[in-house]
């Protein structure tokens, strides 16, 4: 039988999870009273660590393939714990930060039904921050960091909108939208990293995974199901979410989800060291190929709720045509143009992270060589709240600068403002400003 | 056409599968009825991710089962497990598609440590009942009531 393990930090992290939980997720005893409606017959959320008992013990990539996995970070090579380390503090941080996302606009859902979805998702979230707090603080780490357990639970607690490690976690929400195209594009970013991570070395990071696994396989619906509920309505006429809504959506989120995977040169250390079987550009191209999958079924189902006579192969059909040569196509229940259908943007397209950063590429993979060509593609195919954002702003000067010449490309993508604490250590310290790294980037290893 | 020199291979569903899943359920009804999946496939990865299995030939989703398990209910006080649907594409019938994706929903309802699995089968459906019976399955003493509304 197989056995899951659970267990709490010790009581002073446990508490600040739930000090910070009562600031980020004020719905959450909504959620617990409401739990029976909305998820009867479903375990009730619990906070804790979950470790499946019984994995492989053996490393299964890299140069350490056949020895068995570290139990204890003390044990693992110093650069082996390091990029472990930065691993666990990043996963950490986009667990805790997308919480921060989603509660912006959770109220402006239009169904209750998947607004509960997304507040049961958030506190799934916390758990899986949860996890990661839990393999920091139950381990010694003082190979790689100086700081103390209390500090490193803080620093990643005290994290914010704008101070996270990647750059989807920095962007604000701006719709009930973004909260689902969220859930459909960047956590299945997470869902690669986490079954990447199932591998890991490091035995404790590995037995988190499958729990984590399991709890993501939900996020993942949770935002492809009101999609594909949102073309149909919008193919009968509905006006909520259009098609040009969820277009733009795709182009807001797809090119900060393809550089959570880390700069398309690196992640050969990552394999090396056992941490992960895939390097960056590898797990990449499987997930554009998975995207690409989402937005083909998204339109189906949208040529298919237009033309209820079409049969699945003719459906195919229209779409392939419709996609090489453009029209349209007309039937009873309406007409399916083109220029209505999604798209996945290009992979160069509106990029500032790894080897397409900074290029003018536009969403349909056409090169921009002035820069207000490029500016006015970019207003005119992402969403308009969007573009009003901090986010959007920072980009466009920094664009300015490298096509200026007084940014090199290579130094711009380290150079994206980032809010931080700059003074104070309290978790409740307002002491943040926006802060321009001195130092580039480095490629992702 | 079937492809019966690729390998079967059986795989825990995702919402992914959700468009292969109605696309199967229409060559075997011959409705669309793609919301009927969409929450049925939502809630049991909601519920239990692994418990809902898919076999997949070359890429391509040929079968599915739905299941889960159950503790407390029609007086069944241990935990049970249930299949609940089952799928095969009509072109890879006879290619012991759903055969192998029963044996891996009972093992994984064995690791579970559920001690026996139920279904129901309509009279009527001869191939169900064969299915289950080389299976292993018995007529149990659980006997189904309905009535109409």
């Amino acid at each position: 039988m197989s056995m899951m393990k659970t267990s709490t930090v010790p009581k002073p992290f446990h508490d600040a999870v739930l000090k910070w939980r009562d600031e980020y997720l004020p719905d959450y005893d909504f959620l617990m009273e409401n739990w029976e409606k909305h998820f009867p017959t479903e375990p009730k959320f619990q906070l804790c660590a979950f470790r499946q008992m019984g994995m492989c013990t053996e490393i299964e990539c890299g140069d350490m393939k056949g020895k068995p996995k570290f139990t204890h970070a003390a044990d693992m090579l110093p650069e082996q714990a390091h990029h472990l380390f930065g691993a666990i503090r990043a996963q950490a941080s986009t667990e805790f930060g997308s919480i921060q996302q989603h509660r912006l606009t959770l109220a402006r859902a239009q169904e209750e039904e998947e607004q509960f979805w997304i507040l049961r998702m958030m506190a799934e979230e916390l758990r899986h921050g949860y996890q990661m707090l839990h393999l920091l603080v139950e381990d010694d780490w003082s190979i790689v960091s100086k700081e103390s357990k209390a500090d490193l639970v803080e620093g990643i607690l005290s994290m914010n909108t704008g101070s996270h490690l990647l750059g989807a976690f920095n962007i604000d929400f701006d719709s009930f939208i973004d909260n689902v195209v969220f859930c459909g594009l960047i956590d299945r970013v997470g869902k690669y990293q986490l079954a990447m991570q199932k591998v890991s070395a490091y035995q404790p990071m590995a037995e988190s995974m499958p729990q984590m696994l399991r709890e993501e396989a939900f996020h993942l619906a949770a935002g492809v199901v009101p999609m594909r509920r949102w073309v149909t309505a919008a193919a009968k006429g509905g006006s909520f979410v259009t098609m040009a809504d969820l277009r733009k959506a795709l182009n807001k989120w797809v090119p900060r989800a393809l550089e959570m995977f880390g700069d398309e040169r690196g992640g050969g250390t990552n394999v090396k060291f056992g941490l992960k079987p895939m390097k960056n550009s590898e797990a990449q191209a499987q997930y554009v190929e998975e995207i690409g999958k989402l937005v083909r079924d998204l339109n189906v189902r949208y040529v298919r709720a237009i033309d209820e006579t079409l049969s699945p192969t003719q459906a195919d059909a229209v779409l392939d045509r419709l996609l090489a040569e453009g029209g349209s196509h007309l039937s009873q229940g309406g007409g399916v143009r083109a220029e209505d259908l999604l798209r996945l943007p290009h992979g160069d397209y509106f990029r500032r992270r790894g080897v397409p950063a900074f290029r003018m590429v536009g969403a349909g993979g056409e090169t921009y060589t002035d820069l207000p060509s490029y500016l006015r593609h970019l207003i005119s195919s992402l969403p308009d709240s969007y573009r009003a954002s901090r986010d959007f702003k920072d980009y466009v000067e920094l664009l300015t600068q490298v096509q200026q010449g007084t940014v090199k490309t290579e130094d711009a993508a380290g150079r994206m403002p980032s809010l931080r604490r700059v003074g104070g250590a309290c978790t409740c310290s307002k002491a943040v400003r926006w802060v321009v790294d001195d130092q580039p980037a480095q490629p992702a290893a | 056409m079937s492809e019966p020199t690729s390998e079967i291979r059986i795989r825990p569903l995702d919402e992914m599968d959700i468009s292969a899943v109605t696309g199967i359920d229409e060559k075997i009804s011959g409705h669309y009825r793609p919301e009927v999946w969409e929450r049925r496939i939502g809630y049991h990865l909601r519920r239990d991710p692994d418990s809902c299995v898919g076999a997949e030939r070359g890429g391509r989703l040929v079968g599915f089962m739905l299941g889960e398990i159950r503790s407390l209910e029609f007086g069944l006080d241990e935990p049970t497990g249930w299949i609940e649907v089952l799928g095969v594409d009509p072109d890879t019938r006879g290619q012991s598609v759903g055969r192998k994706m029963a044996e891996a929903m009972l093992d994984y309802f064995r690791a579970q440590g559920a001690h026996s699995v139920r279904t129901l089968v309509d009279e009527d459906r001869d191939e169900l009942s064969g299915f289950f019976s080389s299976l292993g399955f018995e007529p149990a003493r659980l006997k189904p009531f309905v009535r109409s509304l």
